[in-house]
């Protein structure tokens, strides 16, 4: 009896995992098809159209088909454009900087030093500027920095001002600021909150005050979520085109400036191809190094 | 550490912690002298583990003071005592290598780069973490985690020592071996370890002195020997365990002692200076199953209870035979194998359980 049970049960033990593994395939198929689907048609194939346009060419005004590499000798020889992209990637980057700076006493204090009910309403808050459309952000922003703006009217009584920061590097940057910065204070909220409360309690009971105790467990233990935000940052600033039109007055341009103009000055989409994919190179790069910035190198030898 | 030092190291004063509504520590008072083994146990929101991050300045009071040699220290900062804490769950810094996690209390007190790698590597020699020296904190097992938590402590050489259940996450092998290891190293250091632990055993077998606790209050401090022989109290003889409890009413039996009457039958016991037992109160004997001798026959001469055998529980060379009388009670007797190789102990068996009258005592019912 316990032979002939066993010599029925090998032969169909292995039709069945293969077709549990076929309902498994089945099922991952069919909730993950339709996003992929989505981005294969509304991500790679118009990435795969912008890629092939910088090798097509423009003849009066008309875009054709082409396989030339005269786009890319162009922009990558053209002055300005190295001008741009150094000024892009430089503002990014110090909005980068300039928000993590910013966000943590925030994010710290949201993380550790209020009651939850509070902690929730003012994270609520946070989200509001979500509520409305960037550009009318941005609007209302040029409105207090308008030469006779809110802020001169307030700075004006104490002798002070006025200032003007519109159409200059320093307007671009608040605009990328209105942008990143309750985004980056929300994602550092999430990292400090996660900040096991023990690590930092041995850090105290080691000797470390609360200053001391921030740089040396705080930030390395959030040091994941912290490389996030910034580089959500730097992603969001370095693509931004309203801030850098309405408030830095495309003075100097930066490359989204750059792909409007190479449009609008003889309809040279394959030229502003050329910079966009420029772009979304360097945001790939700049997202690799920040992850491996994020993950690699822990505490010891592994 | 210097001579001046008079008195109890620590004295903790009445006092009291309590989260909004929620009491963690109702009033606890007492002293910590230097160099003991001190242990605070209960049972798990007894209080233990809130009084000890007391001492550490992780909470602070709400009432009543804590001294350190005399000084009020319950605004110190934590970072500002000297009593480093071992935690339950070991508290690594996983971003550091192990030698950096020993060496991070030293950094604090800006000791040289090479000075504090110095000290680390001893501390780790010592414990015999030293090979484990540049690797990651997670690659280690959780008895290595417990040797680096202690190490970085004991590297800042401390005069007193905080440990917050340091035995129960390892494996029931490592914990003795750890108990042990914890015991020596109490004794060549010769500095304070205070230590919290929900386990009798652990507390027992390495404490010098062992405080009870239970909803947020003392119910007993003393040698481990002297509250397993006489608990203060019910919560404290259940508590510690290895006692039988027999409930009944007291009735005078001579000057000196009382017999008590309950389901498990009569016993004498002395007559505890305590007014509240006295004759015609409901009250409660313990007798230590260790101190229960079981025979086959009545002999005459102390309390002999009659009961029948239930079950019987062999661990090593010892015995726990559980009995019960003819009126429901249960007891259990602790008995080493060959003090009852001639006794038939088979379930059913009836046998006389027998024990001399000054071992039992008395406490309100």
């Amino acid at each position: 009896m316990p032979d002939a049970r066993s010599t029925q049960t090998r032969p169909l033990a292995a039709p069945v995992t293969s077709s549990a593994r076929a309902t498994r395939w089945r099922f991952a198929a069919f909730w993950g098809l339709p996003p992929l689907l989505w981005q294969f048609a509304f991500f790679v194939v118009p990435l795969g159209f912008l890629v092939a346009m910088t090798f097509w060419s423009v003849k009066s005004f008309r875009l054709t088909p082409d396989a030339t590499l005269a786009n890319w000798t162009f922009i990558l020889n053209a002055g300005f454009f190295r001008n741009a992209y150094v000024y892009t990637f430089w503002l990014a980057g110090l909005t980068a900087l300039l928000a993590s700076v910013i966000a943590f006493p925030a994010a710290y204090t949201l993380a550790f030093r209020l009651k939850p009910a509070t902690r929730r309403f003012l994270v609520f808050m946070l989200v509001v500027p979500f509520f409305t459309s960037y550009p009318v952000r941005i609007y209302s922003t040029q409105i207090f920095f308008s030469p006779q703006g809110i802020i001169n009217a307030a700075l004006h009584p104490f002798g002070l001002g006025p200032i003007s920061v519109l159409n200059t590097p320093a307007g671009t940057v608040i605009g990328y600021l209105v942008l990143t910065l309750p985004l980056v204070v929300l994602l550092q909220t999430f990292a400090l909150a996660n900040v096991p409360r023990t690590l930092i309690e041995a850090a105290h009971n080691l000797g470390c005050g609360r200053l001391r105790t921030i740089l040396t467990v705080i930030v390395p233990s959030a040091r994941v979520g912290l490389i996030v935000a910034a580089t959500f940052a730097f992603v969001l600033a370095f693509g931004d085109y309203v801030a850098p039109l309405y408030l830095g007055g495309s003075k100097p341009p930066t490359l989204s400036i750059l792909i409007a103009d190479q449009v609008k000055s003889g309809n040279h989409w394959p030229r502003a191809s050329v910079v966009a994919v420029i772009m979304i190179a360097t945001l790939i790069a700049v997202m690799t190094a920040m992850l491996a910035l994020a993950y690699g190198r822990k505490g010891g030898k592994r | 550490m210097t001579g001046t030092k008079a008195g109890p190291m620590l004295e903790i004063d009445r006092v009291a912690k309590r989260y909004g509504d929620t009491v963690a520590v109702a009033e606890v008072s007492f002293n910590i002298e230097k160099g003991e083994f001190i242990a605070l146990m209960g049972p798990s929101g007894c209080g233990k583990t809130t009084t000890l991050r007391m001492i550490a300045g992780l909470d602070t009071p709400s009432e009543g003071e804590l001294r350190l040699w005399g000084r009020r220290i319950n605004e110190d900062a934590p970072w500002e005592r000297d009593a480093p804490l071992v935690w339950q769950n070991y508290a690594l810094f996983p971003f550091l290598s192990v030698v950096k996690n020993v060496e991070f209390g030293l950094k604090q007190r800006g000791l040289p780069a090479a000075e504090r790698r110095k000290k680390a590597m001893e501390w780790m020699e010592r414990l015999g973490i030293a090979g484990f020296a540049e690797r990651s904190v997670d690659q280690l097992s959780g008895g290595q985690r417990q040797r680096v938590a202690l190490a970085r402590a004991l590297a800042l050489e401390p005069d007193m020592l905080l440990l917050d259940e340091p035995l129960s996450a390892l494996d029931p092998h490592l914990r003795v071996r750890m108990q042990s290891e914890l015991v020596r190293l109490h004794r060549e250091l010769g500095i304070t370890f205070v230590c919290v632990t929900h386990s009798h055993s652990e507390a027992f077998a390495m404490a010098d002195r062992v405080v009870i606790m239970s909803e947020g209050r003392v119910q007993q401090i003393g040698a481990p020997r002297a509250i397993y022989r006489r608990a203060a109290n019910r919560f404290v003889a259940e508590f510690v365990g290895g006692n039988n409890l027999f409930a009944g009413k007291a009735s005078r039996a001579s000057s000196g002692s009382l017999r008590i009457d309950g389901p498990f039958g009569s016993a004498l016991a002395p007559l505890p200076p305590d007014p509240a037992i006295g004759e015609g109160a409901s009250v409660t004997l313990v007798v230590a199953a260790d101190r229960i001798d079981i025979a086959a026959t009545r002999t005459g001469t102390g309390n002999e209870i009659e009961a029948r055998v239930v079950t019987m529980e062999v661990v090593g060379s010892s015995a726990t035979v559980f009995l019960e009388t003819a009126g429901g009670a249960e007891l259990s007797v602790q008995r080493s194998l060959h003090q009852i190789e001639d006794t038939p102990l088979n379930p059913g068996q009836a046998v006389i359980a027998r024990w001399s009258q000054d071992e039992g005592y008395f406490l309100p019912a």
